[in-house]
């Protein structure tokens, strides 16, 4: 075999794994959809013997999207968990960064312990301490509010670390030439450093959405009723319930899973970014 | 900037303590408050009885019989499979942009969502796998119900999301890595598997050392898809520690025996993860 031979079987291996990776990837994921599209009939009917009519909706339908929004009410988790997520971004953001700020521009006394505290704190597996957490906000009054699901995902240690990371490679002189000209701190914020921090503002605002988005256990323990509870318990409790049809929860799923994807998909970049930052510089 | 360092009396105090507080007061004070627990009596002294309690209890050591056997299956295939991902991802070839987009897209759906997801696909009467499984001639299996394979799927359900969030972390690191060593090393003559493990993964060592710390703390703490797809059974052969923790506490209204159980989990964690630390260090040497 000649070299360019070589170097094509090997291309062509290459692609053959990545083909069989993307459909382990995407496959839950496309059968999700058209199994959202069908009626429960349709889907069990086809099912044995394994056929295309298995994979691929004999007569599609949006049925099952119109049923959860009017009998399943599924407009109210969804509007619940959008309240929660869209608080805990602008509350996490702007404490996060001045937090960072200060980390980063002064000099004080007990600085350093109290960075080793934001530290420990995103190392701390919030899975360890969320049923303590629990009585934490039984005692604040806290249990089946929103306050409960917002107030304690705000103060992130690793969106705190991730403004500092970014903080640092601002040119100082910027920072300078506003104070020569006499501008007060909170002005120096907004006006110079905010502006040119936009791409970490992303980054943060979007790893807070998918934590809070995405986030099941605490919302299963502090917001238990049903007026508020958010959307991947309502999923799960769906799931949980015999009557239910399958395809309502395939459909449900679905429009949660397409928002997460359709910030992911523009902003891979900035995702990519705040997901490994806490790994490659700490 | 970090090199201004300006003095100002009040101002980062200021700036700093709306983090801090909430912080130490949902972050530092429940660690504490949880340790503290499973060491006290109904009259808040000082007692052992709560882990004597637990000991004596059979549940407890068939819990730590599947967390362990879980994490002993999980850990390895995780890493593996995000290696590979990560791998073949950093291919330069036309198009991998896409299959990279592709490949991180399961991130994107929460765990919740695929345990619910594959709990249907994986169901014996109706569940689209067993179907297609019929076409080889294969029985439909009881992936959920079934006390051979209930584990092993949970592995699977978690994995699908999890490789794809590992292979994140290894990717950037792959990233990291000058082309220039890969030159070298192929000049040298070097083989694929020489510079896979002469080469790559000792220039990889601290983001590996990373992903297997974070990895192995994600997957001990792990109870989503027990609780959503098993309920920890079939005959407890799902209940892992994280999950009986859970049901001690909201179940059973035991919160000393929830506290015992959380900070067992922890010492396991930290005690695995200094082991880990200590053995990719000294391979260095």
């Amino acid at each position: 075999m000649t070299l360019r031979q070589k170097a094509s079987v090997k291309k062509a291996a290459i692609y053959v794994v990545l083909i069989f990776m993307t459909v382990a990837s995407i496959f839950p994921i496309l059968f999700c959809l058209s199994a959202s599209l069908r009626t429960q009939d349709d889907l069990f009917r086809n099912m044995f013997p394994f056929s295309i009519k298995s994979l691929i909706p004999v007569a599609p339908t949006i049925q099952n999207y119109i049923i959860i929004f009017t009998d399943y009410a599924f407009w109210r988790p969804i509007m619940n968990t959008l309240i929660v997520t869209i608080a805990t971004i602008i509350f996490g953001c702007l404490l996060n960064s001045m937090a960072g700020f200060a980390f980063t521009c002064f000099d004080f006394k007990g600085k350093k312990v109290l960075y080793s505290l934001v530290l420990i704190s995103f190392m701390v597996p919030f899975e360890a301490i969320a049923i303590p957490l629990y009585s934490v906000a039984n005692s604040l009054h806290m249990v089946d509010t929103y306050a409960g699901m917002i107030i304690p995902a705000i103060a992130d240690g690793l969106v705190t670390f991730l403004f500092i990371q970014f903080f640092k490679d601002i040119p100082p002189s910027l920072v300078e030439a506003a104070r020569v000209d006499g501008a007060k701190w909170p002005v120096i914020f907004a006006k110079v450093i905010m502006p040119i921090s936009i791409p970490v503002f992303v980054t943060a605002g979007l790893m807070i959405f998918m934590n809070q988005w995405n986030s099941y256990m605490w919302p299963l323990l502090v917001a238990r009723s049903k007026e508020i509870r958010t959307i991947q318990i309502a999923i799960s409790q769906f799931s949980g319930e015999r009557s239910i049809q399958w395809t309502y929860i395939y459909a449900s799923s679905m429009i949660s899973a397409i928002i997460p994807i359709c910030l992911f998909l523009p902003f891979q970049k900035y995702f990519v970014e705040g997901i490994t930052a806490g790994s490659v510089k700490g | 900037m970090g090199g201004i360092y300006i003095k100002n009396k009040w101002l980062p105090y200021l700036l700093i303590l709306p983090t801090i507080i909430l912080i130490c007061v949902f972050k530092i004070y429940p660690i504490f408050d949880s340790i503290i627990q499973g060491f006290s009596s109904s009259d808040s002294g000082f007692t052992l009885d709560n882990y004597k309690l637990l000991f004596a209890d059979k549940t407890f050591w068939n819990s730590l019989k599947v967390t362990l056997k879980f994490n002993l299956i999980i850990i390895p295939v995780q890493i593996i499979v995000a290696f590979i991902m990560a791998m073949f991802v950093n291919v330069k070839v036309r198009g991998i942009e896409i299959f990279r987009t592709v490949f991180y897209l399961p991130f994107c759906i929460s765990l919740t969502i695929s345990t619910v997801i594959w709990q249907m696909m994986l169901n014996v009467n109706n569940g689209v796998v067993n179907s297609m499984l019929g076409v080889l001639g294969i029985k439909p299996i009881g992936f959920l119900i079934d006390k051979k394979w209930a584990l092993l799927s949970i592995v699977l359900i978690s994995s699908w999301r999890g490789c794809a969030y590992w292979m994140m972390f290894i990717l950037a690191g792959l990233k990291g890595v000058d082309s220039a060593v890969y030159e070298a090393a192929k000049i040298d003559g070097s083989g694929f598997f020489n510079t896979l493990f002469r080469v790559t993964i000792p220039m990889l060592k601290n983001t590996l050392l990373f992903v297997l710390v974070a990895n192995t703390t994600a997957n001990f703490l792990l109870f989503a898809p027990m609780q959503i797809a098993t309920d920890g059974g079939p005959q407890g052969s799902t209940n892992v520690l994280m999950y009986e923790a859970y049901k001690s506490a909201f179940k059973y209204s035991n919160r000393p025996r929830q506290a015992c159980l959380v900070t067992i989990l922890l010492v396991i964690v930290m005690t695995v993860c200094v082991v880990q630390n200590k053995l990719m260090t000294e391979k260095e040497a």
